[in-house]
């Protein structure tokens, strides 16, 4: 390679009239696939071992307090009159949103052509996944009655005699969601096929090669099936594009649509959804900044990389801010008490420290990305990104439960306060989420190595280009 | 060398085609293209990542996908729309939030999901399809090297049964675009059954997968002697008490509790009777008793029967006491003990209020001055309307204070009179008050002397009265002036 890299392995720097690198170093392809499928094929090391622990820990905390949940009765959650929404609601909300950087860096910035995804869109599909996963548990067992919960699906029901009601955003959420899970299902695997025939064809253990060789389905790297794979895969990009935008407008119906002050506003839908990209962003952040460090994946996912997501998280945060800017300016500019009494009483009333926990972590904090020093330091990044996330979950506990809590009736006002299975069951989603992260990580190739040497073919043949001009007409 | 003696050794299987390995795209490529232009068709290339223009090089078609994909989509948003107009607009009809039954606008969402559902099974499967995966065997595999082909090689390969297919000519072909190896790819001999056991497994897991189905399906058909297993028992059974049930929950062992102390029900005002119907009810309590019961079903319990009576009454009143104001004072006939004084404390406010919503209710026939040559009575005067009969004027003197009392003047407010209305749901209860203060405030206004006027004020009183005057003198003697220049025009 004839590009010169200053300062060993850095390439955030400015060069006008070249693109950065995207992989660094004296990097090949094999040394790409080494670097990916090592991370699966040896030992794994302490530290994944005592992370998996206590993710499993937890998870097993969450079945035990489904069990315990189902078995007594929702009532041993915080929800009580008139906040029957609460606490699973919020972590629902939340989990959706974080699902939405993964489909927004693997299909929008696909259909922009912005090749620095590739070095991390396949971590973050694989967090939408398990994003969703997380969500899809709160409304599940927020029915009451969760073995009934397929009533929801239009099916011929002996029993009932009826159809779901397809005019309510709740069923809409319904639809929604597990399309979004399916869709992304199959985005991610389709993705992930090529990879899985790499790791087959690495495997020395015949089970391992075995399974490995049914899940790539006999990928063999043949071009015609290349073209007709990456057709498939812009396809699929420009469908799951505007499905993820639908997804958590769809969400934030459930709230718009409703006649409660604080809820009731028509900027809900752009202002889900850029809350949804800033903290899936947050969230890929908290998980890439560890992860590159333990797995040496630092050639392939550079701090330029890191450097482009916090630019995005300053631009979403900030948007998220003007939202928050817009919907008092419109409680103020329609005149409507109920509203402006919603948003002051988010404010300054009993859950005012939610209110600027919220604004601190969300609005202000995102702010240092300003500073290029902060954007490429892992640590402060690292640090940001868990107050972003911090901030978004305030975000939706602001919208739910303070809205709730202060109605039309002041009769009707109440202070929701959780109970331990509350806390027990987000703190549980937790280990629901990094159980099956930690299990991608050892199982599943943690890069998209096609894309990335795609990429470092493009960046040798550019380098090639720049550097033997006189060579550059040979053979073109 | 190598290469020869494991062709040589495997003379006598099956070949399938020729492959070449290389180790960079560019190579490939160019290779590609020779092999293009040497008129070969059935070639492929096998790339551990995509490879851009590798389709042209090697001669490969576009793909049918994003038809395949358009009609699933399509399809998808006609499976959406029907569905939810059969099940929601013909099937199941029930109205929800005002919307209609067939409400497109709320039909999109899962139409646009379903579309996108189905347009995504359409691109992935289809994929699948058209490439002919999964596929477990392939001849290519049978080449130790080509592992490497997802990995860092790239390879060129050539079918044996295209037309022009040469063994020799194919390997010197290859060998001029610079590959280093070259080799003859085999028909994979290996067994194409699948194992026995595989099979095995697979009916097992098949049938266990069943009995959970079957036992739920033979639980609903079956008849059974024992009562039915309540895993959630207290929601199959409420602990919510019914009416007068004994519970040892309360001190006094009722289910049922009585109201909190302070308890506004439905139909219960916090005004008296006196203010609400005008009419003074403990005097009425002496001489009607049934009136005063009827009174408070009509005001205090919403009764619109009781309602509908006492305005019977009040009409038939009216009707009585205008027969008779001809032959004799009208005070003979009216009975009812109306409430003599306005109860809200009358002040600037109140008269204020009284003056906005006179203007607003009562003037349009009664006049701004209450003299009843309001707009709608000039307008009625100037058609001669049939049936108009012109609004009372305020001054006359059986509406003073003494013959015609406020409540009575509240009541014909509210509930109306002759060809009025009542104004009872327009104005609130303590506006029709404020009006009733107003039209004794106009009452007073007309015929008041200077002496009624507070002396600090009546300076200015004064001043105001010599001011109109002047003016009105002014405008007289224009108007001479004015007609003496017309005749003078005219002469």
């Amino acid at each position: 390679m004839s590009l010169a890299i200053p300062n060993g392995l850095d390439n955030t720097v400015e060069r006008p009239g070249e693109r950065a690198p995207l992989v660094l170093g004296e990097t090949t392809y094999h040394d790409i696939t080494e670097a990916v499928c090592k991370v699966a094929e040896r030992p794994p090391s302490k530290g994944w071992i005592g992370g998996f622990l206590v993710a499993f820990a937890l998870l097993q905390m969450l079945g035990l307090l489904i069990v315990y949940l189902i078995y007594t009765g929702v009532g041993v959650w915080g929800n009580r009159a008139p906040i029957f929404w609460g606490w699973p609601i919020v972590n629902f909300v939340f989990w959706v949103g974080i699902g939405h950087a993964g489909t927004l860096i693997s299909a929008i910035l696909f259909l922009f052509r912005q090749e620095w995804r590739t070095s991390i869109n396949r971590a973050a599909e694989a967090m939408t996944i398990f994003a969703v996963a997380c969500a899809g548990t709160f409304p599940g067992i927020h029915v009451g009655r969760a073995w009934l919960a397929f009533w929801l699906a239009p099916y011929p029901s002996l029993n009932l005699w009826m159809w779901p009601q397809f005019r309510s955003p709740l069923l809409w959420d319904v639809f929604a969601v597990s399309t979004y899970g399916t869709v992304s299902l199959l985005f991610w695997y389709m993705g992930m096929v090529p990879d899985l025939a790499t790791f087959r064809d690495r495997s020395k253990n015949k089970y391992r090669r075995m399974a490995y060789g049914i899940l790539c389905l006999g990928w063999s790297g043949s071009s015609r099936h290349w073209m007709r794979y990456e057709k498939a895969y812009a396809i699929l990009a420009a469908l799951a594009a505007p499905l993820v935008l639908s997804v958590h407008t769809i969400v934030s119906f459930d709230f718009a649509v409703s006649q409660v002050p604080g809820w009731h506003t028509t900027i809900f839908p752009p202002y889900f959804v850029a809350g949804a990209i800033f903290s899936g962003f947050a969230m890929v952040l908290t998980l890439m900044v560890p992860a590159r460090q333990m797995l040496n994946l630092e050639k392939l996912i550079t701090i330029r990389h890191l450097e482009n997501m916090c630019k995005i998280i300053l631009a979403t945060g900030s948007i998220v801010g003007l939202a928050y800017g817009t919907e008092f300016f419109i409680a103020w500019y329609g005149q409507v008490p109920a509203e402006q009494f919603a948003f002051l009483n988010r404010a300054f009333g009993p859950y005012a420290w939610a209110y600027w926990t919220m604004i601190s972590c969300n609005v202000i904090s995102p702010q240092i990305f300003w500073f290029k020093k902060a954007r490429t330091t892992p640590w402060i990044i690292v640090v940001v990104s868990i107050f972003v996330n911090i901030g978004m979950w305030f975000e939706r506990f602001v919208i739910v439960i303070s809205s709730l809590s202060r109605d039309y009736l002041p009769s009707a006002w109440a202070y929701f306060t959780p109970t331990w299975v509350d806390w027990g069951m987000l703190i549980g989603s937790f280990g629901l989420f990094f159980t099956l992260f930690l299990l991608f990580c050892r199982t599943l190739p943690v890069i998209n190595m096609a894309e990335v040497k795609a990429t470092l073919a493009k960046q040798e043949h550019m380098a090639h280009l720049h550097g033997h001009g006189e060579e550059a007409g040979e053979g073109h | 060398m190598d290469q020869k003696t494991m062709s040589e050794t495997k003379i006598e299987t099956t070949v399938h085609g020729m492959m070449a390995e290389f180790t960079t795209v560019d190579s490939l490529l160019s290779a590609c293209r020779r092999v293009r232009d040497a008129g070969y068709t059935k070639t492929d290339a096998y790339t551990p990542f995509p490879v851009h223009g590798i389709d042209k090089a090697l001669g490969i078609k576009p793909t049918a996908l994003p038809w395949i994909c358009l009609i699933a989509g399509a399809t998808g948003t006609c499976i959406a729309l029907a569905m939810q107009i059969w099940m929601n607009s013909i099937d199941y009809k029930y109205i929800i939030s005002g919307k209609p039954y067939l409400s497109l606008p709320a039909f999109i969402p899962v139409a646009f999901e379903l579309t996108i559902l189905l347009a995504s099974f359409g691109a992935f499967f289809g994929m699948w399809a058209l490439n002919g995966l999964p596929k477990f065997s392939n001849p290519m595999f049978t080449d130790p090297r080509f592992d490497r082909a997802t990995d860092d090689r790239f390879f060129l390969y050539v079918d044996a049964s295209d037309e022009r297919y040469d063994a020799a000519g194919v390997r010197s072909l290859m060998a001029d675009t610079g590959s280093d190896y070259i080799n003859e790819v085999v028909e994979d001999d290996s067994p194409k059954e699948v194992p026995k056991p595989v099979f095995l497994i697979w009916g097992l897991a098949v049938a266990a997968s069943l009995v959970p189905l079957i036992c739920i399906l033979t639980m609903r058909v079956t008849n059974s002697s024992r009562p039915r297993f309540h895993i959630f028992f207290d929601m199959d059974f409420s602990p919510a008490k019914d009416a007068q049930q004994v519970t040892s929950l309360f001190a006094d062992n009722r289910a049922m509790r009585s109201d909190v102390p302070g308890t506004v029900a439905r139909g219960q005002m916090e005004e008296s009777l006196d203010m609400l119907s005008g009419i003074d009810v403990e005097a009425l309590t002496l001489s009607d008793p049934p009136r005063v019961e009827r009174l408070v079903r009509a005001y205090m319990q919403a009764d619109d029967e009781a309602k509908a009576e006492e305005q019977e009454t009040l009409e038939k009143e009216a009707e009585e006491a205008a027969e008779v104001t001809e032959a004799a004072p009208a005070s003979v006939m009216d009975t009812t003990p109306w409430v003599e004084n306005n109860p809200l404390t009358v002040d600037a406010e109140l008269l204020a209020i009284g003056q906005q919503q006179f203007a607003i209710y009562c003037s349009v026939c009664h006049g701004m001055d209450g003299y009843g040559n309001g707009l709608v009575n000039q307008r009625a005067q100037s058609i001669s309307a049939p049936t108009w009969v012109p609004p009372a004027s305020m001054h006359q003197e059986t509406l003073y204070a003494d013959k015609y009392p406020d409540g009575k003047l509240f009541s014909t407010i509210s509930n109306g009179i002759r060809k009025m209305p009542g104004y009872a749901g327009q104005i609130k209860l303590k506006d029709r008050w404020a009006i009733v203060a107003y039209v004794r405030a106009l009452q007073k206004s007309q015929n008041a002397s200077l002496d009624l006027v507070p002396d600090a004020k009546k300076a200015a009183v004064e001043k105001a009265v010599e001011e109109a005057k002047a003016e009105l003198k002014r405008q007289a003697e224009e108007a001479e002036k004015a007609a003496a220049a017309r005749q003078q025009a005219q002469q």
